[in-house]
């Protein structure tokens, strides 16, 4: 049988130990934060990129796709082998090759974990900026791949914009570098279409990134508001007053009421809406700044504002925020995590439509997102057991969409098109941007075997058709941290 | 230099025909000049052009033709700047919509009505397009300090050679719906696509800005002291090393010398400027404001027309060594510290000393690019000396199968 012969050459390759093909072994590689399943044949781990090569070469030889994977926190479907073959595990590869202080340099593997790669940089006074709610699991090549944002995203930029350079094994197993050890290196820039490209285009196997000082000062806010539109009022206030506040989140009145019984870290239960604000730097600029942003909530109707007093008040503040989604896993047998995206300007009257869209389908519907770069995440709660509520929600979610898109907003902020959202790219692309996309992806030399069925609307043997694809993003609880 | 003789006019309106005299590059010159005003006129003459097999070369405000080898054939010459309007501008989202044949100093002027910017400074100043600047993606002073050019672009509309127009990314700030092709035309010198409109997130404009001169014995300890200051925490906006040679040209003393710009609101301003003073007198003294308008004329250095213009990609701790270099081959140089760029001017460079410092920045994973010389040097270095030669060949080949798209600039043939 060829699957016998391909997990053979693996062995081969790259060591028994490193080469999972048993049923019960390949289970947890069956799918990524969202449930779409797929069996892969094998599981690889490789310890090097010559064994990402080789893992990616007999792949080819045995003509099975291959799927790129980090920690298999993606809430797309990115990581889910669709149509089986070799899955190319990163974990493995955890090492910080090397962390230049003086040049503010880190070069990692892909299977570092965010949170790690901050640990090592405190001791030299700076930071690795991007910071996903999942830092504590997901890994940096995973981030490079789904080009991940944070709650510092609005003032740091995201993933890319912190990414010096990537190693990656192309689909043909040849290793190259796009970018490099400084910033602009001439010629497309490679480096930067490569991020965010979710696996379908090369396996990153070593990364440089860039690190930035940590701030002087740091003074986080809590802004109470009665309602939603209030506090989105207040995000458009804040913004268009000239102040770039480095995170601007938002949670409403449903999400305080998971969060607070379970975690205890002061968010009033009472409130229609809080603003989580935090402004950095030096310090007159810091109090310069926060005037001007709680001159902006009081303006907003914001009801009480709050200034985090010690370190430990502003870390729960921040608990609160970074552990929701999971509280909502705790709080609701099954959730539907949107991400879409809105000009900042038009969020009080999407938040409005988004709410009202809920309340007409008859969900429970928690917001807890990056309001200052107009980022939605409504979590839709639902038991997948009533009779139609899946397929409901699945509706819903499109018409949320439908909002954002209409709002002159997109489809996704930060967890990807993966395999989930495909068909909505016809939503955003006309036929002929959709082709010059496939372009780059031949350019790549990625054909239907790298990745298969992700991104692209296109592409043989996927299964298409909404609800065989966003089945993907009912969570269940304990997928979540 | 032509491909042939066919005659593009019935496909172009008249009014936008211009002297194609005007319009030489390495002393060529092309068939045709046209000047679209919309972007189906771009897709007109671009498909036209394929099936004829005609090149054709996108430009901007014409800076920065030199950079990149010299091209194969040049037929039709694409004059951008009849598209310069702003499309869309929301002062509240902080996001831009502009044509790519807008100058940056236009949008800069519209801009600052609402206290806002891009906060991009190309050499040789702000005359450049907005397409041209995204083509060549240039560091300036700023980059490192400021998010740069291609780290703001949010979506883009890019002519492809076979007559298409194509959109990536959109107008929200934040956005990974599809691949970011805006990135990929980013740096790409029009090689791949004609830029035709572009999108940007903005920044606030800085209350006040202040900059600062610091007179040193020796390029290695000016270099020294910008580390200093860099780990300093300063609300810096520019840092640069400055060898003596460059220095005399803004105007200074001529030794060695850090220039800092601050940007800020005025008090913390006040508060930086002392930070600056306790860490420069630490270090030997000499600090001094900078010479008004130093900053614009080390752009002007950067893009002087005559004579060969390097930049190398180092790390910051070896800027002071690159610099001597240069020196060494009577260059005038300065270097970026948080760009880790060292930017060299001098009136000839022989081919074999660019290739030991290209060697030499290579060997630390730097690089080396001429951003501009004799067509000479050009045709035999390599100019850009892309590392990932087999890609960008498989990427032209799939959005310019027919080498319309300046044919040549990365190697002969493509
Ligand atoms: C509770 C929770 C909170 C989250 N919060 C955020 C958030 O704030 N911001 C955010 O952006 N995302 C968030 N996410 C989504 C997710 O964590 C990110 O998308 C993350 O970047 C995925 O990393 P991973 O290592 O788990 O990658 P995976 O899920 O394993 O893979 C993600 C994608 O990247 C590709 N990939 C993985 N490794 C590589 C590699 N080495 N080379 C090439 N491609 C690769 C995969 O093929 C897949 O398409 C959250 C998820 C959860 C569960
Ligand atoms: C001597 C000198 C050296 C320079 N070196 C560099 C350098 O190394 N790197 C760098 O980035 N900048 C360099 N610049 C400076 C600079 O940033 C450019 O001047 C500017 O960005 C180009 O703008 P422009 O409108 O003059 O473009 P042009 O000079 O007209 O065009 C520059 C390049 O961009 C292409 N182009 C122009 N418009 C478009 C469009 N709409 N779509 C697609 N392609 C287009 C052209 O084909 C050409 O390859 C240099 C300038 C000078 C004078």
């Amino acid at each position: 049988m060829t699957n016998e012969a391909l997990i053979r050459d693996l062995r081969d390759a790259l060591g028994d130990a490193h080469v999972l093909h048993l049923p019960e072994d390949l289970i947890a590689y069956e799918y990524d934060a969202t449930i779409e399943r797929a069996r892969p044949d094998a599981v690889v781990f490789p310890g090097s990129t010559a064994d990402v090569s080789a893992a990616v070469r007999i792949a080819n030889e045995h003509d099975v796709p291959v799927v790129p994977r980090g920690s298999g926190t993606g809430l797309a479907g990115g990581a889910v082998p669709v149509l089986g073959g070799v899955v190319v595990a990163m974990t493995r590869m955890r090492r910080i090759v090397e962390l230049n202080a003086a040049n503010r340099i880190a070069v990692v593997e892909p299977g570092v974990i965010n949170l790690d790669l901050q640990a090592a940089c405190e001791p030299h006074g700076l930071r690795y900026a991007p910071d996903p709610s999942s830092q504590r699991i997901c890994t940096i090549g995973g981030n490079v791949g789904t080009n991940a944002g944070g709650p510092h995203t609005l003032a740091h930029g995201s993933t890319v914009n912190h990414v010096l350079g990537v190693e990656v094994v192309l689909a043909d197993g040849t290793a190259t570098w796009l970018g490099g050890r400084q910033a602009d290196v001439p010629g497309p820039d490679l480096r930067g279409v490569f991020c965010g490209s979710e696996g379908t285009l090369g396996i990153v196997t070593q990364i440089c990134v860039a690190l930035t000082p940590l701030p002087h000062e740091v003074r986080t806010m809590l802004a109470i508001f009665d309602s939603v539109e209030a506090a989105s009022e207040a995000v458009s206030a804040i913004i268009s007053g000239g102040v770039v506040p480095v995170a601007v989140e938002m949670l409403d009145q449903e999400i305080i009421r998971i969060v607070e019984p379970q975690m205890h870290v002061g968010y009033p239960l009472d409130a229609g809406a809080v603003l989580l604000l935090e402004v950095e730097g030096l310090p007159e600029a810091v109090a310069a700044d926060a005037a001007s942003v709680v001159a902006a909530c009081e303006e907003a109707g914001a009801r009480e504002l709050r200034v985090a007093e010690s370190a430990e008040e502003r870390e729960g503040l921040w608990e609160g925020r970074k552990g929701g989604i999971g509280a909502i896993g705790a709080s609701s047998p099954n959730f539907y995590i949107l991400d879409g995206v809105v000009p900042r300007t038009r969020l009080p009257e999407v938040m409005s439509q988004v709410n009202a869209l809920a309340d007409e389908y008859g969900f429970r519907c928690a917001n807890i997102f990056h309001a200052g770069d107009g980022n939605l995440h409504p979590n839709i709660m639902f038991n997948e057991l009533d009779e139609g509520a899946t397929e409901r929600v699945l509706e819903l979610g499109g018409e949320i969409m439908r909002v954002c898109v209409e709002a002159g907003g997109s489809i996704t902020g930060e967890h990807g098109i993966g395999l989930e959202k495909r068909s909505y790219m016809e939503w955003i692309f006309s036929d002929a941007d959709l082709d010059s996309m496939e372009r780059l992806r031949l350019g790549f030399g990625a054909g239907e075997r790298f990745n298969p069925c992700k991104v692209l609307p296109t592409g043989h043997g996927c299964a298409s058709g909404h609800a065989a694809e966003m089945r993907g993003h009912l969570a269940t609880p304990g997928v979540y941290i | 230099m032509t491909s042939g003789t066919v005659d593009l006019s019935e496909a172009l309106p008249a009014d936008g025909r211009r002297a194609a005299p005007d319009y030489p590059i390495d002393g060529a010159a092309p068939q045709i000049a046209q000047q679209p005003r919309t972007r189906e006129e771009i897709a007109n003459l671009l498909a036209s052009a394929t099936e004829a097999g005609l090149a054709v070369v996108p430009q901007g405000n014409r800076t920065a033709l030199d950079l990149g080898r010299p091209i194969d054939r040049y037929d039709v010459a694409l004059d951008m700047r009849g598209l310069d309007g702003i499309v869309d501008y929301e002062p509240a989202d902080m996001t831009v919509q502009v044509e790519a044949g807008m100058t940056l100093r236009a949008l800069r002027a519209h801009l600052a009505e609402h206290g806002q910017y891009l906060p991009a400074d190309p050499p040789p100043g702000d005359d450049v397009t907005i397409g041209g600047l995204l083509a060549t993606a240039r560091p300036g002073a700023w980059r490192g300090h400021m998010p740069a050019a291609r780290d703001l672009v949010i979506g883009m509309e890019v002519a492809l050679a076979d007559g298409s127009l194509v959109r990536s990314g959109g107008r929200v700030v934040k956005n990974v719906s599809g691949y970011d092709l805006h990135r990929l035309h980013t740096g790409a010198l029009g090689t791949l696509g004609v830029i035709v409109e572009a999108s940007f997130k903005l920044v606030p404009l800085p209350p006040a800005t202040r900059s600062f001169a610091v007179r040193r014995p020796s390029v290695r300890d000016a270099a020294r002291l910008a580390i200093e200051l860099r780990d300093a925490a300063l609300p810096t906006r520019a840092l640069s090393v400055v060898a003596p040679e460059a220095a005399a040209r803004l105007g200074l003393p001529d030794d060695a010398h850090v220039l800092l710009e601050l940007a800020g609101y005025e008090s913390a301003l006040e508060a930086a400027t002392s930070r600056v003073r306790d860490v420069t007198e630490h270090s030997g003294g000499g600090l001094d404001d900078a010479p008004p308008g130093a900053w614009d004329l080390l752009r002007d250095l950067a893009g002087s027309p005559d004579g060969v213009v390097l930049r190398l990609g180092v790390p910051a701790t070896r800027i002071a060594a690159t610099i001597e270099a240069a020196r060494g081959l009577r260059g005038t140089a300065w270097g970026h510290l948080a760009a880790g760029s060292v930017v060299i001017h001098a009136p000839a460079i022989d081919v074999t000393s660019v290739r030991v410092l290209r060697r030499n920045v290579e060997a630390e994973g730097g690089f080396l690019v001429v951003e501009s010389g004799p067509p000479a040097l050009r045709a035999v270095i390599d100019p850009l000396g892309t590392a990932t030669r087999d890609l960008v060949g498989a990427l032209k080949r799939q959005f310019d199968p027919t080498g319309t798209l300046s044919p040549g600039r990365w190697e002969v043939g493509l």
